[in-house]
């Protein structure tokens, strides 16, 4: 199935007509936040009044992949997100708290839920089609992605749209942080992986993809598969997924052009990625993509819109010595607090 | 009961977060939903809250509604008639 259109929110300019990552954004502290776009121009200004920050940035790449798929009608609309619309959620709980559970406004509890930005994209086109969240830690968008591939391969569907979303608040960070997931020192992204230590960078992103199941002549990328494991007991049983991920689509690791990894500069967390790129993707070059967009749990949405890029372009942008090689198939090898790991590949048209 | 519509104007922008709306963009007598100010049945929800909130004042029948949230005037009227002293 072929990956028709791609719009991304990122705290990378990768929304609407930048330049492909010309100019890469810098910054140093625990977060990388969404640079957004100026949403009156996009979305009905009396809708946005009502649309927290999550919400905008998914129905603003949303509708942006359905507008250069030129597709007003998607058979299908799949989300994933781990932790849905946050800041709806803590203003719905806090008014909770301090209005001893009376007189509480309606509209933070309606846009709580973590399908709301499927659904407010349904609304907007007014589809009645399947519309399905997936909300499931760091695998989120990979189950997303499976069901718009099963729709697509069973022929239920012929356009699906299916983003992956997740976003930072005040809250959600200071938890996560005493959890122990973020750099208790402020670090810049560009250093994060040269300077390992305990923790990561917090990230954030809207990643939307118009998924078909026929060729338009235009695509970017084709999607040879997806695949996710939980919880692997060892180094040898992450090679054993790979291995046979990789053999049932009849397909040799030196086949593979350009590995994007999760690395995210936790000692902790890097250990996987360590021992594979010493072995299994030693000679395979590789793009570590969290250093663009920090660490969450549906941030291989952002790493699927890179190699669909990359792909698009041609060339590899990031590795200096394999620019010249034609890119024919990615493999985006990814992990969630070693808990959701997940191969994504795509390949050229 | 001029200084409550003023109110209520201003309370009504924030309430329903209505962007680029003044108080002044809003009559007293313009009507709030439908045509006018083209609000729905969600800030409906929101103005009923608002009032209990602000006012202590609850909307014991829905189906005054319609009447009550016709407009700035309407909702002033009811909240002046509705109110208790000292609240």
């Amino acid at each position: 199935m072929y990956i028709k259109a791609a719009s991304n929110i990122s705290p990378q300019n990768t929304f609407g007509n930048q330049p492909y990552l010309s100019e890469l954004a810098e910054y140093t502290g625990e977060q990388l936040t969404c640079i957004e776009p100026e949403y009156k121009t996009l979305i009905d200004p009396k809708l946005i009044r009502r649309m927290s920050r999550i919400i905008k940035m998914g129905v603003a790449t949303g509708m942006d992949c359905l507008h250069q798929a030129g597709i007003n009608a998607p058979d299908a609309i799949i989300t994933g997100t781990a932790y849905g619309c946050l800041a709806d959620t803590n203003t719905f709980l806090s008014k909770m708290v301090q209005q001893n559970e009376d007189a509480l406004s309606p509209t933070p509890f309606i846009q709580s839920t973590h399908n709301t930005i499927s659904a407010q994209i349904a609304l907007l086109l007014q589809c009645h089609q399947y519309n399905n969240t997936f909300v499931n830690g760091g695998a989120s968008f990979e189950n997303a992605l499976l069901d718009a591939m099963m729709l697509l391969y069973e022929g239920t569907a012929a356009n699906v749209l299916v983003g992956g979303i997740d976003e930072i608040t005040a809250n959600s960070h200071a938890i996560l942080k005493r959890m122990g997931l973020y750099r208790r020192f402020p670090v810049s992204n560009f250093e994060l992986l040269n300077i390992p230590g305990e923790g990561t960078m917090a990230g954030e992103g809207a990643a939307f993809f118009m998924l078909s199941q026929e060729a338009s002549g235009n695509d970017w990328a084709k999607i040879e598969g997806v695949s996710s494991f939980y919880k692997p007991r060892s180094i040898a049983e992450i090679q054993q997924h790979i291995n046979t991920f990789l053999l049932t689509r009849h397909i040799d690791i030196n086949e593979i052009d350009l590995v994007i990894t999760g690395n995210n500069g936790d000692l902790k967390n890097d250990t996987v990625y360590g021992q594979l790129q010493q072995y299994d993707f030693a000679n395979i070059p590789a793009i570590n993509y969290k250093a663009l967009c920090g660490e969450y749990p549906t941030s291989s949405a952002f790493a699927m819109w890179l190699a669909a890029h990359e792909i698009k372009n041609g060339v590899c942008s990031f590795v200096p010595q394999s620019n010249q090689i034609p890119l024919k198939k990615v493999l985006i090898y990814n992990h969630y607090q070693n808990i959701h790991h997940s191969l994504i590949l795509l390949s050229a048209c | 009961m001029d200084k409550l519509m003023a109110d209520l104007k201003e309370q009504i922008i924030e309430q329903l977060n209505l962007q680029d709306v003044k108080p002044e963009d809003i009559g007293d007598d313009q009507p709030l939903f439908g045509d006018g100010l083209g609000l729905d049945s969600i800030d409906a929800l929101e103005l009923i809250v608002l009032l209990q909130q602000k006012y202590k004042v609850k909307l014991s029948n829905a189906e005054d509604g319609p009447k009550i949230f016709r407009s700035v005037r309407t909702i002033a009227e009811f909240i002046e008639s509705n109110k208790i002293p000292n609240a």
